[in-house]
C-alpha cells in the first residue's frame, strides 16, 4: 500500500538526516567499510598465496564467496540490522523504555521495527561487494546463461528473507531477555560463512547447515554461479525461508503480547 | 444512557518481580538462583470519565498510578478486569484506537537524539497520515501555544530541558488525540514553564475537548487544571471526587488565624495557655509576634470561635479551610488513613 | 595512589556488569569468532602436512592462545569511555580525587573478570576436542610473561588515546572500529606474522599491532630465534614509551578543549 511505501521513504529520509549530522563519523564509517572489505581479500589472498585450493574451492571461487557474504551482510546492514538493533540490546528501546513508543504508534510494530532506521552508508558496501563478486567471476570466465542469472538472484532473495527471518526471531527474544544481543551471536556465527563450510569439522558442519543456516545463506548463491546446483535446492531454500519466515512473525506476536504483560 | 468516554471496570494487574539482595555474594548466588515476588500493582480499581473531564491521579509513588495509565492506553495487559476508552478495548491496539490518543512520559523521549525536532514531527505526520495541510496548521497552532519557533531547527540533543519538554510534548500532540494520558509531563521544569504547560493544556482541552489524565507532584498541576482526582494508594482506588471533597475528607479541619493584644496584662504564655485549655480540641500549629494559628476540628470550629471571641483579647481573626497542597502533601508523605 | 578507591570502582562495575552477563558473553563470543574462524581454515589448509614449517596442531595451539590472549588483552575501553565523554560522565569522573584513567582501568578489569570464565571454558572446551600436542619451554613462559604484561599495556593505551578522541569530536568511535581492523590485519589474527606476504611482514614488525597480540605468542610457541628476541621486546617498549607520549598529548589537549567547551 502507498501509505507503507510513503512511510518507508519517511524512514529513509530521516536516517540519512540522522546519519549526516556528524560528517566525520559519516567518512569514518565509509573507510571502515572499505577497510574491512579490504581486510577480507587480503585474508584470502594471504591464505592462497600459500596454498591453491581449500577443501576445492579455488581462489576465484573464494573470492566469490567472500563478495556474496559481503553483499548479504551489506543489504543486511542497509536496513534489517539497524532497524532490530535498536529494539534490543543494553540502551536500546526495549531497555530504556522507548518501545512505548513504538507501541503506541497506529502502525504495525513488526513493520516498524523493520523498518525504522536505514545506514546508507551500507550501500557503498553494496556497491563494493558486486565489484568483489565481478572480478572473481571475471577471473572464473566461462559464460553465466540468463537461467543461471534468474536462478542467483532468486537465491539472494532467498538468502535474505533467511537472514531477516533470524534477525526477527532473535530480536522478538530480546523483549523477553532485555539486553542480550542475541542478533550479534548471529552476525558471529554468519562470519563462519566467509569461507567454505567444508572446513569445519563434523558437528559444527551440520550445525551450519541446518541450525543456523549460514551455509544455505552463503554457499548456495555462489554454487549457482560457480558451480552446478539443481533447482530442488532452491525449492527447498525458498520453503525453508517462508516457513521461517511465518514463524519469526508468530514468535513476534507472541513476543510483544508478552512484552506488554499478557498471561498466556 | 451513552457509554462514558472512558469505562474502568474491577482493574487489576498484578507483576512477577525478580529481587536480589546487595553484596557480591548475593549477585553470585542470583547466578544459580533467581527469586521473584508477586506485586500486586492496581487491586479492583473502578471508574467513568466523560469526554472533556480533566482527571488527576495522584497518589504516593508506586501506587499504581503509572500501570493503570499504561493499560488504558495499550502498553499493558490487565491481569483482570474491563476497560473501554472511546469504546475501543486499549490493548487490543487497533490502529483507529492509537490514532486517537498519545501518552506522554517524562524522562522518556520519543524525539530521535540525532534529529532535528522538525524532522521528527515529520516523521511522526507520516505516521499518523497526516495530510500536508494538516500538519502545517496543527503544527502553527503549536508553535503559537508552545513558543517553540526557535526551536524547531535545532538537533533535539542540543535543547536544554525545558525547551525538549516542550518540543516533546508538541510531538505527542500533532495528532491531535482526543485522550491524553500524561505521567508527570512538568516534572524538573521551572516554575515559569510549568505555568505555560498548564496553559496549553488547559487550551488545548478547551479547543479540542480532549479528555486528559493526568498525574503530577506538583499540586499545582492538579489543583489549577483537575476539577476531578481519583486518589490512588497501594493500587486501590481510595477517592474519586472534586478535590474540595478530597479535602474535607482526609482533613476535616479548620484553621483559625488569631491577632491578639497583650497589652491589657496577659502575656502570650498565657493566652496560649487559656486557649489549650479550653474543653475542645485545639492545636496550635503556628505561633509568630502576636499572631496564633490554631487548628481546630471542623465541627467544634463554631464553639471554639465563640470562646475565643468571648475570652481573649482577639484584635484579629479569620477562618480557613487548610491549604489542598498541604492535605495532598500529607498524603504523599504519609500515605493515607481514610 | 587512591587503592580502595580504585578498587570500589572495580567492585562497582563488576556488580553492574554482571546484572548484564549475558549480554557481556555474548560480546565475548563476537570476540572469539575471527580467531576460531581462522583456526578452522588454517587447520583445514594445512591438513595433514605443513605449511612452511607450521604443522596443523601448531595453528591449533597458536590460535586457542590467540583467542585467550585477545581476551585478557582486549580494550573495553573502546565503548566505555567515548560513551561516557558524549553522555556527560567525564565531568563525574573530573570531580573525583581520582586518576580519571581509574575509571576506565576498572572498566576494564571488571568486564574481563565477567567474560574471561566465558572465554576460558570455551579455549578448554575446543582444547578437549582438538587435542592439540604442546610444549612450552619455560623460558618461552616467562618471555610470554613479560611480553604480555607490555602488550596489554600497550593495547589499552592505544584504544584510551583514541577513545579520548571523543573530547573533540564526540561522534568519532569509527576510528576505533578502524584501529580494530588494522588489529585483526597486522596483528596475527588474519594469520600468524610469520606466514604474512614479505611486504606485509615488514610493515607488522615496525606497526604496534604485532606488539598488541601477535609477539608474546610468538615467545611462548617458542619460533623466535635470540636476534628476533631482542628486536621484538625493543619495538614493544619503544612502542609504549611512543603511545604513552601520544596519550598525554592527546589528555592534556583534549581536557582542554573539553573544558572550554563547556563539557
Amino acid at each position: 500500500m502507498w501509505y507503507y511505501l510513503r512511510l518507508i521513504g519517511s524512514f529513509l529520509r530521516a536516517s540519512i538526516q540522522e546519519e549526516t549530522a556528524s560528517r566525520v563519523n559519516f567518512m569514518l564509517n565509509i573507510l571502515n567499510t572499505i577497510l574491512s572489505l579490504t581486510t577480507g581479500v587480503l585474508g584470502i589472498v594471504i591464505l592462497f598465496h600459500l596454498v591453491t585450493t581449500i577443501q576445492g574451492w579455488t581462489f576465484p571461487q573464494t573470492l566469490a564467496l567472500l563478495g556474496i557474504y559481503q553483499l548479504i551482510t551489506a543489504l543486511q546492514n542497509l536496513v534489517i540490522q539497524p532497524s532490530m538493533n535498536s529494539l534490543g540490546g543494553i540502551g536500546g528501546d526495549a531497555w530504556t523504555g522507548r518501545f512505548d513508543y513504538t507501541l503506541q504508534a497506529p502502525v504495525s510494530t513488526q513493520f516498524l521495527v523493520s523498518f525504522q532506521k536505514w545506514r546508507l552508508w551500507g550501500l557503498v558496501d553494496v556497491v563494493l561487494s558486486c565489484v568483489i563478486l565481478g572480478i572473481a567471476l571475471t577471473l572464473l570466465g566461462g559464460q553465466l546463461g540468463l537461467l543461471q542469472v534468474a536462478m542467483f538472484v532468486l537465491a539472494l532473495c532467498i538468502s535474505l528473507l533467511i537472514v531477516y527471518a533470524i534477525f526477527l526471531l532473535l530480536t522478538s527474544a530480546s523483549l523477553w531477555q532485555h539486553g542480550v544481543p542475541l542478533v550479534w551471536i548471529f552476525t558471529s556465527f554468519m562470519q563462519l560463512g566467509r569461507y567454505p563450510v567444508g572446513i569445519y569439522p563434523g558437528m559444527l558442519k551440520l550445525v551450519l547447515t541446518w541450525i543456523v543456516p549460514v551455509a544455505f545463506i552463503t554457499t548456495v548463491p555462489v554454487e549457482i554461479l560457480t558451480k552446478q546446483v539443481s533447482p530442488i535446492m532452491l525449492v527447498g531454500g525458498a520453503g525453508i525461508a517462508l516457513g521461517l519466515l511465518v514463524f519469526a512473525s508468530a514468535f513476534f506476536r507472541m513476543s510483544l503480547r508478552h512484552y506488554t504483560g499478557a498471561s498466556s | 444512557m451513552t457509554e462514558p468516554h472512558i469505562l474502568v471496570r474491577s482493574l487489576s494487574k498484578t507483576y512477577h518481580v525478580p529481587e536480589r539482595k546487595e553484596g557480591l555474594l548475593a549477585a553470585m548466588e542470583s547466578l544459580v538462583h533467581r527469586r521473584y515476588r508477586d506485586v500486586k500493582a492496581v487491586n479492583d480499581v473502578s471508574f467513568c470519565i466523560e469526554q472533556g473531564e480533566m482527571v488527576g491521579f495522584i497518589g504516593p509513588n508506586g501506587a499504581g498510578k503509572t500501570t493503570i495509565m499504561k493499560v488504558l492506553a495499550g502498553l499493558l495487559y490487565p491481569t483482570s478486569g474491563e476497560v473501554r476508552v472511546e469504546g475501543f478495548v486499549p490493548w487490543e491496539r487497533k490502529t483507529e484506537y492509537l490514532r486517537s490518543i498519545s501518552m506522554i512520559m517524562a524522562n522518556k523521549n520519543r524525539l530521535a537524539w540525532e534529529n532535528t525536532t522538525l524532522d521528527s514531527f515529520k516523521v511522526l505526520a507520516a505516521i499518523y497520515r497526516m495530510s500536508h495541510a494538516e500538519f502545517r496548521s496543527v503544527l502553527d497552532e503549536l508553535i503559537d501555544l508552545l513558543e517553540i519557533e526557535q526551536l524547531l531547527h535545532k538537533l533535539v540533543r542540543n535543547l536544554s530541558l525545558g525547551e525538549r519538554m516542550r518540543c516533546e510534548l508538541a510531538a505527542a500532540m500533532l495528532h491531535r488525540p482526543r485522550v491524553l494520558f500524561l505521567d508527570e509531563p512538568t516534572l524538573g521544569l521551572d516554575v515559569s514553564m510549568q505555568l505555560r504547560l498548564r496553559h496549553f493544556l488547559a487550551e488545548y482541552n478547551r479547543r479540542v475537548g480532549a479528555t486528559m489524565i493526568l498525574t503530577s507532584h506538583y499540586m499545582a498541576d492538579v489543583t489549577t487544571l483537575c476539577s476531578r482526582v481519583i486518589l490512588i494508594d497501594q493500587g486501590k482506588l481510595l477517592y474519586d471526587g472534586d478535590l474540595t471533597g478530597l479535602a474535607e475528607r482526609m482533613a476535616p479541619f479548620k484553621l483559625i488565624r488569631l491577632s491578639v493584644d497583650d497589652s491589657q496584662g496577659q502575656s502570650m504564655r498565657e493566652i496560649e495557655g487559656a486557649v489549650l485549655s479550653a474543653k475542645y480540641q485545639v492545636t496550635i500549629i503556628d505561633r509568630a509576634d502576636r499572631r496564633l494559628t490554631l487548628r481546630v476540628e471542623k465541627a467544634r470550629a463554631a464553639a471554639i470561635l465563640t470562646h475565643v471571641l468571648g475570652e481573649l483579647p482577639v484584635v484579629d481573626i479569620s477562618v480557613e479551610d487548610p491549604p489542598i497542597e498541604a492535605v495532598i502533601d500529607q498524603v504523599y508523605r504519609e500515605g493515607v488513613w481514610l | 595512589m587512591n587503592l580502595r578507591g580504585g578498587w570500589e570502582l572495580i567492585k562497582k562495575s563488576y556488580l553492574g556488569w554482571m546484572a548484564s552477563r549475558g549480554f557481556f558473553w555474548t560480546l565475548t563470543f563476537g570476540w572469539m569468532v575471527p580467531s576460531l574462524l581462522y583456526l578452522f581454515v588454517w587447520v583445514a589448509v594445512a591438513g595433514q602436512g605443513q605449511i612452511q614449517g607450521s604443522t596443523r596442531d601448531d595453528f591449533i595451539v597458536y590460535y586457542l592462545c590467540l583467542i585467550m590472549l585477545n581476551q585478557f588483552t582486549y580494550p573495553v575501553c573502546n565503548w566505555t569511555v567515548g560513551d561516557s565523554i558524549r553522555m556527560g560522565r567525564l565531568s563525574d569522573w573530573l570531580l573525583r580525587p581520582l586518576p580519571v584513567m581509574f575509571e576506565a582501568i576498572a572498566s576494564d578489569i571488571a568486564m574481563k573478570m565477567v567474560c574471561t570464565p566465558f572465554a576460558v571454558t570455551v579455549t578448554v572446551v575446543l582444547a578437549f576436542f582438538l587435542r592439540p600436542a604442546v610444549h612450552f619451554s619455560p623460558q618461552s613462559v616467562l618471555f610470554f610473561l613479560l611480553a604480555f604484561l607490555l602488550a596489554q599495556v600497550l593495547r589499552f593505551l592505544m584504544a584510551y588515546t583514541l577513545a579520548l578522541l571523543a573530547l573533540w569530536n564526540s561522534r568519532a568511535d569509527a576510528l576505533l572500529d578502524l584501529n580494530d581492523s588494522l588489529v585483526f590485519l597486522l596483528a596475527g589474527q588474519v594469520a600468524p606474522i610469520a606466514l604474512l606476504p614479505g611486504a606485509l611482514r615488514a610493515l607488522a614488525a615496525v606497526l604496534p599491532y604485532r606488539y598488541m597480540l601477535g609477539f608474546p605468542i610468538e615467545l611462548l610457541i617458542g619460533r623466535l630465534s635470540t636476534t628476533e628476541i631482542w628486536q621484538g621486546f625493543a619495538w614493544q617498549c619503544a612502542w609504549v614509551i611512543g603511545v604513552l607520549f601520544l596519550y598525554r598529548f592527546v589528555w592534556k589537549h583534549g581536557l582542554r578543549h573539553y573544558t572550554s567547551v563547556g563539557g
